[in-house]
């Protein structure tokens, strides 16, 4: 059997010092997986997502990704590098005046150098078709192009894996077919956390859901 | 760049709190409903400011933004930073009671001034607002920490080695606000052109 | 780049802090007694005395429920940046040697003046964080205002309070999704732009913010006052707690004076 590229042994989180928000989940990514994430608000689907990058340290339980397992912040860096993760609201992620300054943040953190940046971001732009974007001021897109510009800003950093926060979310449905088509023609294996029942139906190679005792569902095919 | 209580002689906490004092009312008297929220979002972020920690070297400073704050408040800057400083001395123990007065007086009035003085040239596209941005960012830092020193100095003898390593060792820290400022005032300027014109500014 | 290691104990806290032990009295007596002590803590001149102030103080902090580890990370974090000058004191202040490095000379006299400035900035902030820093944000508020305090600057405190979670909450979501795409801040200029960038986009989504809450306020008749809700009561163990405290500390005071 191929090693996963992200698994999860009995992984648990709690706010500071209050009831376990989950404990006991366990799961493993392999490579052109898809996986859905399903759960009621508040249980934690988000925490978990910010807990595979390291943005919050769990509580319980291991990460290991790529082969090795996770823990100090300078592991998580290495994991950050290869792992893309689009939040929920794209405001909070777009920070920089432009389309093109933003895609180039990813790329200069890898190491390359501003030109550099700049041809691979021009490119990605391309390869998504929204090149005339990259001189738009970030704050002033619409929902839908601010959703596929932090899509491109991690794509940009040719991540090996895409962790996907309620993507569909504030999408009106051509927006939402366009992130889907867009989706589907990616390589990369995902975790998506979604809400969306029909888009996580389209999209999602299996599904499981995360539940408020703790305990991740057996994984099993999508089942609407 | 908090004083604290026992330091500083009682001349110099009475000559602190007066410029306060006249600061605030000043302020105050340009505040009213419609600024008022606006004020109390950039007190905030000033607040939050102060716990954002950029390396320098091994170590790290965190940011001060005052120069920003006296660019968009003017005078109002004076009750934000007095606002901002009660809380910081109150829920987390910086700075003291007696100081408060020195403490908002040395931020909020090079923040004032300079605000002032590059306001007409600031959002200029090019070399000159890039530099009055920086200008802002450096000197509002720069400017407290000789305040800070003046202070000090002023209240003894003793502290005059104090006073000179205040102003050493906020150099560095002058120079990233500045860089910081440029880049802040850049990204306003070409996210938000109308920012000047909006009506909320005096 | 990260928040300071006291907004994680900020969070919220500020909002929904109970005062521990001390909740009983009036935030009136309160503010007041914070005040008085700290003026006998600068009126004392023995070290003794001082030592003894900020013993009290620091024990109010424990009665008030602020949690020992906090507690002493802050007064850590105060005395950060004064802890060196104090440490400079003894060889700026002429007087009898302790000791001598290298030609320096360090005096008993300025370790001593060191030592009173580390106690009296101890004692008042402890006192400031026991007694007023345990009263919740809107509760300070409506008790500055019955000391006279303009009413708009307690407004605006109340905003600023307001708005500390939600700005710190931005903050942190959009750094943690800088964080999420590899970066780590260094010294350079790459990390300096994007925290300006970061700075600037955080003040334009605060104002726009800012903006729809007036709207909203002046939708609801918002005319720059706030209403006034928390009733105090004034007993008779505020009374007793009043004198009491009074007389302590005026007699600490009138004691140590030659």
């Amino acid at each position: 059997m191929v090693d996963a590229l992200i698994s999860v042994d009995d992984l648990g989180y709690s706010y500071c010092g209050r009831q376990h928000l989950f404990h006991g989940v366990s799961f493993a990514l392999h490579a052109g997986e898809r996986l859905a994430v399903l759960g009621d608000n508040g249980v934690g689907k988000t925490t978990l997502l910010s807990l595979l990058v390291g943005l919050r340290k769990a509580r319980s339980g291991s990460i290991t990704a790529f082969g090795t397992r996770c823990e100090s912040e300078a592991e998580f860096v290495a994991v950050r590098k290869r792992v893309g993760y689009v939040f929920q609201d794209p405001d909070d992620q777009l920070f920089c005046p432009t389309v093109l300054e933003d895609l180039c943040f990813g790329p200069i953190n890898l190491g390359m150098s501003e030109a550099e940046a700049v041809d691979v971001s021009r490119a990605m732009l391309e390869q998504l078709g929204i090149a005339s974007l990259a001189d738009k001021v970030s704050f002033q897109l619409s929902g839908g192009q601010k959703r596929i510009v932090t899509l491109a800003s991690v794509l940009v950093m040719q991540p090996d894996v895409l962790l996907l926060d309620e993507p569909t979310n504030a999408l009106d449905a051509h927006a939402r077919e366009r992130l889907l088509s867009t989706l589907l023609e990616l390589p990369q294996a995902m975790i998506v956390v979604s809400h969306d029942k029909d888009f996580v139906e389209s999209l999602a190679t299996r599904s499981c859901t995360l539940q408020p005792a703790g305990l991740m569902a057996p994984l099993r095919p999508v089942v609407a | 760049m908090h004083v604290v209580d026992g330091v500083l002689s009682a001349p110099v906490l009475l000559a602190g709190a007066g410029v306060a004092l006249a600061g605030t009312a000043v302020g105050l008297r340009t505040l009213d409903h419609r600024n008022l929220p606006v004020t109390g979002v950039l007190s905030a972020t000033f607040f939050v400011a102060s716990l954002i920690h950029v390396p320098l070297g091994p170590s790290s400073v965190h940011l001060v933004l005052n120069g920003l704050l006296g660019l968009l408040l003017g005078w109002l800057a004076f009750p934000a930073v007095l606002v901002a400083a009660a809380l910081q001395a109150v829920f987390f123990g910086y700075g003291g009671l007696f100081v408060l007065g020195v403490n908002v007086a040395n931020v909020a009035l090079p923040a004032v001034l300079l605000g002032a003085l590059l306001r007409p040239w600031i959002w200029r596209e090019g070399a000159l607002g890039t530099g009055c941005a920086f200008t802002l960012g450096a000197g509002s830092v720069l400017a407290t920490s000789l305040l800070v020193a003046l202070s000090l100095a002023f209240s003894g003898e003793a502290f005059w080695v104090a006073a000179k390593l205040t102003v050493l060792s906020h150099l560095p820290v002058a120079l990233i606000e500045g860089f910081l400022c440029v880049a802040a005032l850049a990204l306003v300027r070409r996210v938000r052109p109308g920012f000047l014109a909006e009506a909320w500014q005096s | 780049m990260a928040l300071g290691h006291s907004s994680a104990a900020w969070n919220g806290q500020a909002l929904s802090r109970d005062g521990g032990q001390l909740a009983a009295f009036d935030p009136r007596l309160k503010l007041m007694l914070s005040i008085g002590f700290a003026l006998a803590v600068v009126l004392v001149e023995s070290t003794a005395l001082k030592a003894l102030f900020a013993v009290v103080g620091l024990s109010l902090c424990v009665i008030a429920g602020i949690p020992r580890a906090k507690l002493l990370r802050r007064i850590a974090a105060l005395e950060g940046f004064m802890v060196l000058m104090v440490l400079l004191l003894p060889f700026t202040v002429p007087g009898p040697t302790l000791f001598s490095v290298g030609g320096l000379h360090a005096s008993w006299t300025g370790l001593h003046q060191g030592v009173d400035i580390l106690l009296t900035a101890t004692a008042v902030v402890a006192g400031l964080m026991a007694l007023v820093g345990s009263l919740p944000a809107n509760v300070l508020g409506q008790t500055l205002a019955s000391f006279g305090v303009p009413e708009r600057l307690v407004a605006l405190l109340m905003l600023t309070v307001r708005y500390l979670d939600v700005v710190g909450g931005e903050y942190r979501r959009m750094r943690n999704s800088m964080r999420a795409r590899a970066f780590v801040a260094g010294t350079n200029r790459h990390t300096w732009r994007s925290v300006g960038h970061l700075v600037g986009m955080g003040l334009l989504r605060s104002i726009d913010r800012a903006e729809r809450v007036t709207d909203a306020m002046r939708c609801r008749g918002f005319d720059g006052r706030y209403p006034i809700l928390y009733p105090f009561r004034w007993q008779l163990h505020d009374t007793v707690a009043a004198l009491a405290s009074a007389l302590v500390l005026i007699g600490v005071v009138m004691w140590s004076m030659p």
